[in-house]
């Protein structure tokens, strides 16, 4: 989430005022423009978010079928595929505008065979990882910090109103019977089959381990994908060029060592025990794709002014807290975005709205409490 | 003046805090949902406070009785939300001590419970510092710098961290002592804590007159270290009044 705001951050500093207009399936209902009402912007976000939520709904009905008919090998090389090509497009136009920002001089060559190699090195490392466990985070992180990127890149009414719109999808599709990711981890929980998606694994404190989480890529990989169209620049018609979500899930499932159930909810009585405690072996997993929507979140919030980013970090965190009381409370996989979006837009738009002109005000005048 | 500018006066704000955090707070990690905790309190409380403000925005900037009362108000909310801050404590360390019990573990110790005062002050503490100062820094990562009329010898951006760093200071400490003083029902460092902030957060006001901030930024920090004195006295009485349960 940091490298987004940073990355936003820099690119934008230097960029003209209308951004350019990107042709993805995102805005296929509507182009915002600066000059239309408000209500018009309105309307047009929620075209766009319910044409994109219609879409995700779609392809996870399609994944679930898949899975189901036992797939699994296709669905890997679709994912390797598809992340191949979210890391070397979408990776290359990012190091792209990064080049021109700075004027490195390089040339086309050597450009091209550094990014082809990164993204081989990537599509392995996410899915065959027999690398050190850094290098695969390292990746997950990239991948997750690419699409978030690209999707800070969408106007802006459209942003927020696609944000709550798949936190609500997120809600339904977990928590109904009828839901698409609910099937699927029914269906991996009923198969007794790790469920193959590209997730990180975060493991609580172990007795003296510093920190509240050690990362883990998982060695199984699957995505969800998601349609985005490419964008304007570039001439390839590949139309639907892949950006790769996760689902969207936490669950709790026992990592493979360790038999039975053991919930999360020791962890968090560990680390209420203040480091004497023991260490559980249960392990809380987060996917991708809500790492990336948090990281479009306070993207988009940088993209106004630093306290939002500042504020809507800090809501997320507390979301992603409370969500994980939940799952504490529940032992069943919940879904993870709706809380912290719900926090974080909130917060935003407070932030925004009440909070920049006192403090602007407050500080000016160096009068503070 | 350059991101080197930037990450300076963003350390001279947050540098003792961090390094709190890292050497003490980051080892375990319930003090670090403490931390995060506080830190959103303090956020929600200024959201609310700037919520109730707003329709008073913009004041004049001349007149300072206007934020004479915006302090007041504000700072008697803080210390409203500190007490609520201190029920909430209280609940969890009950339910932590019974915890404790059932898995036949030692209890909080005294210093363990210091160790979450200082962390919910860490909390408030960053919170007013990225608040207040880390927010207006954005333009000092550019080529220029800003220099306020009331203090026109040092930049703003250096003025407004050198307070941040005080206020952090003194909300830090202050937690701690407030939470003794709440656990002992001591009348004095009860009301040590609230009027500490009243007048930290009037003594800011003389920053209106031309030149006030030679005035007050270093009353600012007599009281900060004044805290700091109060609360490091008050610990030692503690830990040696309770030698053997170190």
């Amino acid at each position: 989430m940091f490298l987004v705001v940073i990355l936003v951050a820099v690119l934008n500093s230097g960029s003209s005022s209308s951004p350019p207009t990107i042709n993805t399936i995102a805005t296929i209902a509507y182009s915002e423009t600066t000059s239309d009402s408000t209500w018009d912007k309105l309307k047009g976000a929620l075209l766009n978010a319910l044409v994109f939520v219609v879409v995700v709904t779609a392809v996870t009905f399609l994944l679930v079928l898949l899975f189901y008919f036992r797939c699994t090998h296709f669905l890997k090389l679709y994912m390797g595929f598809s992340s191949f090509i979210v890391l070397l497009f979408l990776g290359g136009e990012i190091a792209l505008f990064l080049i021109r920002k700075f004027s490195v001089p390089i040339d086309c060559f050597t450009f091209l065979v550094l990014l082809f190699n990164f993204a081989a090195v990537g599509v392995f490392a996410v899915f065959l990882s027999k690398m050190a466990i850094i290098v695969t985070q390292g990746y997950l992180v990239a991948i997750g910090m690419l699409v978030a990127y690209w999707f800070t890149l969408l106007p802006e009414w459209t942003t927020w109103v696609l944000l709550v719109a798949l936190a609500l999808y997120d809600l339904a599709a977990v928590l109904l019977p009828v839901g698409p990711l609910r099937l699927l981890v029914e269906l991996a929980i009923s198969r007794d089959e790790d469920i193959p998606a590209l997730v990180y694994e975060a493991r609580p404190v172990i007795n003296h381990d510093q920190g509240s989480g050690e990362y883990e890529g998982q060695r199984r990989a699957w995505r969800r994908r998601r349609e985005l169209g490419n964008d304007s620049e570039s001439d390839h018609n590949i139309g639907t060029s892949d950006a790769e979500v996760t689902a969207p899930l936490i669950q709790n499932r026992v990592s493979s060592v360790v038999d039975g159930q053991e919930s999360s909810v020791a962890s968090t009585d560990n680390s209420f025990l203040e480091g004497i405690g023991l260490g559980s072996s249960g392990a809380i997993k987060l996917g991708l794709g809500d790492f990336i929507f948090y990281s479009v979140l306070v993207g988009r919030a940088a993209m106004y002014d630093f306290m939002t980013v500042y504020a809507c970090y800090l809501a997320i965190i507390a979301g992603l807290g409370v969500t994980l009381m939940l799952l504490a409370l529940y032992q069943q996989a919940l879904p993870a975005l709706p809380v912290s979006i719900a926090f974080g837009v909130l917060f935003y738009f407070l932030t925004r709205l009440l909070l920049e002109e006192f403090v602007v005000q407050c500080s000016l005048n160096l009068v503070m409490f | 003046m350059t991101v080197a500018a930037g990450i300076g006066y963003a350390l001279l704000a947050l540098g003792p805090s961090l390094a709190l955090f890292v050497t003490v707070i980051s080892k375990k990690p319930f003090l670090i949902l403490t931390v995060l905790s506080s830190t959103l309190l303090w956020l929600v409380s200024l959201i609310v406070l700037s919520g109730f403000w707003r329709p008073f925005l913009p004041l004049n900037s001349a007149a300072s009785w206007p934020f004479a009362v915006l302090i007041i108000t504000s700072v008697a909310f803080q210390e409203g939300l500190r007490l609520l801050f201190w029920k909430v404590y209280k609940r969890l360390e009950d339910m932590l001590d019974a915890f404790a019990d059932r898995v036949s573990k030692p209890r909080l110790y005294p210093t363990d419970k210091m160790l979450i005062a200082l962390a919910g002050g860490l909390g408030h503490g960053a919170a007013h510092a990225v608040f207040f100062c880390l927010s207006v820094l954005t333009p000092a990562f550019g080529p220029a710098t800003f220099f306020t009329d009331q203090c026109s010898q040092i930049p703003f951006f250096l003025v407004s961290s050198i307070i941040a760093l005080a206020f952090a200071t003194i909300h830090t400490f202050s937690m701690v002592i407030a939470f003794n003083g709440y656990s002992e029902g001591n009348k004095v460092d009860q009301l040590f804590v609230p009027v500490v902030h009243l007048v930290a957060g009037m003594v800011t006001l003389i920053n209106f007159t031309t030149g006030g901030c030679s005035i007050g930024i270093p009353i600012l920090y007599i009281i900060a270290i004044l805290t700091l004195l109060h609360c490091g006295k008050m610990v030692w009485g503690k830990l040696t009044e309770n030698q053997i349960r170190l």
